[in-house]
């Protein structure tokens, strides 16, 4: 089994509801996003480029197969679980942003101030809390709290606390357009695999050599 | 004590104490007290790090030159160039622990050490090198413990063969552990292929040449300012300018040769990466290479060496150049994010998938695709306490220890 996940960019409208989705599902405090979607090659999101076509590029943890954070990381918080997702142990991480030096993507963000402080800083409603509320272990290891600790490094988790009651990221059951699938890359006739080989999948800076679980299917040209 | 020594305790006294406050602040505020952000995730702190591995090379050079290859000129420094690694390699460990998030979960480095991490080799070759350097300071001194130093003076027959002995034995490995924390230091850096600027089979070399050239001039400035300019230590004082010179060369050297080749292939993203330095940072790689090659060129010409404020200047100008150099290391990485592509049919421009910057900005953009990063004055402050401890040791060990020959003051 390893965990993975195709994200059809044909399908993909720009409706950041997955970076929303993934933003209070998983509480990530003010300033940290783990999800993010952007219009490439135009300075302004849902606005064509003045070269090229205009499409939307969804970027978050790419969980590679050869994660150059999970190497870095000196006390292993940062660990591949046995299906090939790339995790974060809150209790374990000492915060030397390492991994964030080594990951290609950008997609690692730090607790540079405590959660709580930062929400009264930027006047959260008092109070207001949000996201998934419960702490989740895996394998005994803490790898989602509600409010996370000052100093810790944090990115997508694969929402292994929503993969534990049997239900697919908050990512996936966001999108409007089904532009999302998550499956076992693995098995050849699982739906992902069978995406990624009739639709040419592709993944991102294949050239770093990280070989990540998260495919992208390329957008068709629009006609006219 | 002098007064010029009073003033030196106490200069380096307070600002040791402005750093240790400045930490203590950060640590209940958090890294956000910092100008690094999620895009620009290493700063002053690493920096620094380097610079102080660096730096502590001076001893491998001293031990080596006399030990290994027979420099005898510089036997009276010998102890000096223990003293300095010492001082330098411990400041590199006491420079990054700011730079932790969860300083206190440090014990897991112990728990659970990822053996393939290049900061976990990092840490254990700093030890080894600060044990060892300890370990052959203590050796060079054995002779001269005497008074109330007499009692951690281990008892053998003939103190000065021993010492000797045991010097020349210990300096090999030296060498190899001094070698071993510059390269493992730039492997922190070499290895990440996701920037392509550290991403350079060059750049351990690079990190021995530019260390060889910073740490000697460290030493050359202490030997300078305890023993003065005299007539018996001319010899020493031009082998290690003649050094220094070979090692910046050896630098400039390897340091163009991986520009060069970049920028004749003209990929995009090399030639944006070293636009970074070559545009965005020009004054500052001007001074790395200028102020450097000046104080190279001064302590070249044996005029020069004739006045102990020259050299001293000369190698200041030296060891600056190589902090820039080192501080240079940060921008090239951070300043663009690594995750750019050609949009779907153009070919002709990169573009930067923008990152969360970790701080919320009520008035611009939370995404950010560069990050103009300046260290904040915490910052500052908590790198000055490091530089200021270094001198704190150095003074602190010649007042109290043999590191400065009995000759000496015979003389």
């Amino acid at each position: 089994m390893r965990r993975g996940m195709v994200i059809d960019l044909e399908k993909c409208i720009g409706c950041r509801s997955c970076v929303v989705a993934c933003k209070q599902h998983n509480a990530q405090p003010p300033g940290n996003w783990w999800n993010r979607v952007f219009t490439p090659g135009s300075h302004r999101h849902l606005t064509p480029p003045e070269k090229g076509e205009e499409y939307f590029l969804p970027v978050h943890c790419q969980h590679c197969n050869n994660a150059p954070c999970e190497k870095v990381c000196p006390v292993k918080a940062t660990y591949r679980t046995e299906d090939g997702m790339i995790m974060v142990d809150f209790e374990r991480c000492i915060g030397c942003r390492y991994c964030m030096a080594a990951c290609p993507y950008g997609v690692r963000q730090f607790n540079w101030e405590d959660p709580k402080k930062a929400m009264e800083k930027y006047e959260y409603q008092q109070d207001y809390s949000y996201g998934y509320p419960e702490e989740f272990r895996l394998d005994g290891r803490l790898v989602y709290m509600p409010v996370r600790f000052k100093g810790v490094v944090e990115k997508c988790n694969f929402c292994a606390h929503y993969a534990d009651k049997g239900l697919d990221p908050a990512c996936v059951r966001g999108c409007p357009g089904n532009a999302r699938h998550v499956g076992d890359l693995d098995d050849p006739d699982s739906k992902v695999s069978k995406m990624i080989r009739k639709k040419k999948g592709f993944t991102l800076l294949p050239e770093k050599g990280t070989r990540p679980n998260v495919y992208y299917l390329p957008p068709r040209r629009k006609e006219g | 004590m002098s007064t010029s020594k009073k003033i030196g305790f106490l200069v380096t006294g307070l600002l040791m104490l402005a750093g240790l406050a400045a930490w203590g602040l950060q640590l209940k505020e958090g890294l956000v007290l910092t100008h690094m952000r999620n895009s620009y995730s290493w700063g002053l702190y690493v920096a620094t790090l380097a610079f102080f591995v660096g730096n502590a090379a001076g001893g491998l050079v001293l031990s080596s030159m006399i030990y290994l290859f027979g420099v005898t000129s510089l036997k009276p420094f010998a102890r000096i160039g223990a003293l300095c690694a010492f001082a330098n390699v411990t400041a590199a460990m006491f420079a990054i622990l700011p730079d932790i998030g969860q300083p206190v979960r440090l014990y897991n480095m112990l728990l659970h050490p990822n053996l393939v991490s290049p900061l976990v080799w990092d840490v254990i070759v700093l030890n080894l090198y600060a044990g060892l350097s300890l370990l052959y300071l203590y050796l060079l001194m054995l002779p001269d413990l005497r008074g109330p130093l007499a009692r951690i003076a281990i008892k053998v027959d003939d103190p000065a063969a021993f010492s000797e002995k045991w010097a020349k034995r210990l300096a090999p490995y030296m060498l190899v552990a001094a070698v071993g924390i510059h390269v493992i230091t730039a492997w922190i850096f070499a290895t990440q292929g996701a920037r392509d600027w550290w991403n350079s089979a060059v750049m351990a070399p690079d990190f021995v040449a530019a260390a060889l050239a910073s740490g000697t001039a460290v030493v050359l400035i202490v030997c300078v300012l305890t023993y003065g300019i005299k007539e018996q230590y001319t010899a020493a004082y031009r082998a290690l300018a003649t050094f220094i010179a070979v090692a910046f060369f050896t630098h400039i050297f390897f340091m163009y040769n991986d520009f060069f080749i970049h920028a004749w292939y003209g990929s995009t993203e090399a030639l944006d990466v070293l636009a970074i330095t070559f545009k965005d940072y020009l004054p500052a790689h001007v001074f790395e290479v200028l102020a450097p090659l000046a104080g190279v060129i001064l302590l070249l010409n044996g005029k020069v060496r004739k006045s102990g404020a020259a050299m001293v200047s000369a190698c200041i100008l030296l060891v600056a150049g190589i902090f820039v150099h080192r501080f240079l290391l940060m921008p090239g990485a951070f300043d663009r994010v690594p995750l750019t592509i050609a949009p779907l049919g153009t070919q002709d421009m990169q573009w930067s998938m923008p990152i969360a910057s970790g701080q919320y900005n009520p008035l611009g953009n939370t995404f950010v695709t560069s990050w103009q990063y300046f260290p904040s004055a915490i910052e500052i402050a908590i790198v000055a306490g490091v530089l200021a401890y270094v001198g704190f040791l150095i003074l602190f060990a010649i007042d109290r220890l043999p590191i400065v020959n009995a000759q000496k003051e015979s003389t």
